[in-house]
């Protein structure tokens, strides 16, 4: 996993999975590398090829974490896979992330 | 069949297991998706297999009871032409499962999983089971991987007869074994009620025609002298034994016996005239089972229908191994329990037998002024009817009885008991031992006699006021008596029948003065029929010497450990094989000053 601090903008990429055995240190890693004055985060999700609902959990930590500190600061998520973003379109948690595809 | 070969398996099982550890789901999922994925699974479904899965396997690890997070989580992935199934088998406390909700709040961070199971998967069902729990979850396959080549009718015909065979061939040996498999549950329950071997085998048996379609059998068992005796059958006639070894006895049940081979009998191999078999049943076909278990030949099983039938089929076959196995099994049983309760009896027996024995024996011995008394009394491994009796009848006189009832056992001892309380109660003012004698044996006979059981005994009656010593004795050994001058030992005994030969035996009795520095021995058998290592009897006449040996100022407990001592050394064995008991009197050292 690779958390870059580019500007106000926190991206966090090379993500494997997103699951039970990691999602707990995700998050701590995450809220660490935070800045006190962050826009936007993006985690790109390119090299994810899977994301269980602990993982999921961990994802609306982040954006908990971020938009208690600073009002509304969007938390994107970048090119999930179909079956990932299926995840989020049956958790209705797509129109709270946004869903931002590249490719 | 090599039209089938080009299709996919019908069924495929894949079996994996992780530790109870989160991170050990993904490896797991990952397993599970190159299963699926070999299998042609389409990759929408094996995601949402792969999910739920994950989710099962994380709520299996997470709500592991502590002795549960030591069991690994077992997957199961089962995978149709239609459907996948997984089965999740958890160690946790377990759960209930929810009804089927719709998404929970998007704030919560938790508690989604069963959501996306219920959302992802066809079906789920929790089972929840004593030590270990299963969520089986099933996704229906939309679409189906494509056959190399389209069927033809033809092929589609053929495998329909070939799935119709085999469903017929399934269903058969379902019902086979199930039937087999109550009768023999029915059988063993009756068993366990009755205890009637006989009549658990005749309904083995009965229930095995029904099932084997045969219409009689014979069941023989084998006897210790090697003889094929029958045990239950199916025909009323008389049926001869058949000695095992003998080869004038020309027999197929022997034969198979013999041999630990089925033996066929039918059109092809017709029995012979002069079997006993044929006897019943000519022209049948069947078959000879030998019954054993293990290296054990228990009996031979014989079984059989009319010769135009066809021979039995090889499940029918195994169906008949199958009963006279569990026959086996049972005869086996039985045997065993009744040996157990034989040596159970016997040794309970010889419990009682000790135990009364142990309570006939005077716990202390009166005191005789100027005497000492002593008395030694070991049983053998079988407890026999030795014993002795020490009466005071006045203070200067006691009666000293020995007596050894010829049997063993519980009779023995009760016999001892009976004796010694007959003894007890007809104990005059002034004590004749031979009509003492007289009386018991008169009074004993009868029983006695019927359970062809005697008794040897001596009574004698020390009474040191007059220093007199009256004896009478039932055909037992007799009292040695050391002491006077020169300290001869002499024999004191009379002629008299063991009790309970002779109804109306006489016994008489001898009466001699009590020499200074008297020693009385009265024994058993045992004592002078102990042998040593070339086979020779220790005999009357060392007994005899020993005593005459003898210090005089002895007293008669250290007599009765210096001929402890004496036995034990001449003696080969260390096992005693007989009862064995002794009554010493010794005039006590300090007693020369007194007279």
């Amino acid at each position: 996993m690779k958390i870059q601090d580019i500007g106000d903008v926190l991206t966090v990429s090379n993500i494997k999975e997103l699951a039970a055995g990691n999602s707990d240190s995700f998050r701590e890693e995450v809220r660490a590398a935070m800045p006190s004055r962050v826009k936007a985060v993006e985690i790109d999700l390119s090299d994810t090829d899977f994301v269980d609902s602990c993982g999921l959990g961990a994802l609306i930590s982040v954006y908990k974490f971020v938009n208690n500190r600073s009002g509304s600061v969007p938390v994107r998520l970048v090119n999930p896979a179909p079956s990932i973003q299926q995840i989020f379109e049956l958790t209705r948690l797509h129109k709270i992330f946004e869903i931002v595809k590249t490719e | 069949m090599s039209s089938l070969a080009t299709h996919a398996p019908v069924c495929v099982t894949f079996r994996t297991s992780l530790p109870c550890e989160l991170d050990a789901v993904s490896a797991a999922r990952v397993e599970i998706g190159t299963f699926l994925r070999e299998q042609e699974v389409h990759q929408e479904e094996i995601s949402a297999c792969e999910l739920a899965l994950a989710e099962a396997c994380n709520n299996a690890i997470q709500n592991a009871t502590p002795e549960g997070r030591k069991e690994p989580v077992e997957i199961v992935a089962i995978c149709t032409r239609s459907k996948v199934e997984l089965h999740v088998i958890d160690h946790t406390a377990g759960f209930d499962w929810p009804e089927p909700t719709g998404a929970p709040d998007w704030q919560e961070e938790h508690g989604r999983g069963l959501f996306f199971i219920q959302s992802f998967m066809d079906r789920a069902s929790y089972f929840r089971g004593r030590n270990e729990n299963s969520m089986v979850m099933r996704k229906m396959r939309a679409s189906r991987p494509n056959f190399a080549s389209p069927e033809t009718d033809a092929t589609l015909r053929i495998r329909l007869t070939e799935t119709q065979q085999a469903l017929t061939e399934m269903a058969r040996e379902l019902c086979f074994r199930s039937e087999t498999l109550a009768a023999i549950c029915r059988c063993s329950a009756d068993l366990g009620r009755s205890n009637d071997l006989k009549g658990f085998a005749e309904r083995l048996m009965n229930d095995l025609l029904h099932i084997a379609a045969a219409e009689w059998f014979v069941v023989r068992i084998i006897q210790p002298a090697e003889m094929l005796t029958p045990f239950v059958r199916s025909i009323d006639a008389p049926y001869p034994d058949i000695p095992l070894a003998s080869d004038k006895v020309i027999s197929i049940e022997a034969e198979s016996a013999r041999s630990r081979h089925d033996m066929d009998f039918g059109p092809v191999r017709p029995l012979a005239s002069n079997d006993p078999l044929a006897r019943h049943f000519p022209n049948a076909s069947g078959l000879v089972h030998p019954i054993q278990m293990d290296d054990a030949l228990l009996g031979t099983l014989s079984i059989g229908r009319s010769a135009l039938d066809e021979p039995f089929s090889m499940q029918q076959r195994e169906v008949i191994r199958t009963f006279a196995d569990f026959l086996a099994i049972q005869l086996l049983n039985a045997q065993l329990r009744e040996e157990q309760i034989s040596t159970r009896l016997l040794s309970h027996e010889v419990e009682i037998a000790r135990g009364i024995q142990q309570s006939l024996l005077p716990r202390e011995l009166p005191e005789l002024p100027g005497f000492g008394l002593s008395a030694f009394c070991q049983s053998a491994r079988q407890v026999g009817g030795d014993f002795y009796d020490v009466l005071q009848l006045s203070k200067d006189s006691v009666l000293l009885m020995i007596a050894d009832v010829m049997g063993k056992g519980v009779p023995a001892a009760m016999f001892a008991a009976l004796l010694r309380s007959l003894i007890r109660a007809n104990l005059d003012s002034i004590v004749r031992p031979g009509r003492v004698l007289t009386r018991i044996n008169h009074l004993l006979f009868e029983d006695l006699s019927t359970v062809n059981m005697f008794i040897t005994a001596q009574l004698a009656v020390v009474d040191l006021a007059r220093r007199e010593l009256v004896l009478a004795n039932a055909g037992h050994c007799p009292l040695l008596l050391a002491g006077g001058e020169g300290n001869q030992v002499i024999e004191v005994t009379t002629e008299g029948m063991p009790l309970g030969v002779l109804r109306e035996a006489k016994y008489e009795e001898v009466s001699l003065s009590i020499p200074m520095e008297a020693r009385l021995l009265l024994y058993t058998d045992g004592v002078t029929e102990c042998r040593n290592a070339e086979g020779e009897l220790f005999g009357e006449e060392r007994l005899r010497t020993w005593l005459e040996g003898t210090a005089v100022n002895k007293t008669s407990e250290s007599l009765k450990d210096e001929l402890i001592a004496k036995l034990a050394s001449f003696e080969a064995s260390p096992t005693l094989t007989d009862d064995r008991t002794f009554l010493i009197a010794a005039e006590a050292p300090s007693a020369e000053v007194v007279v």
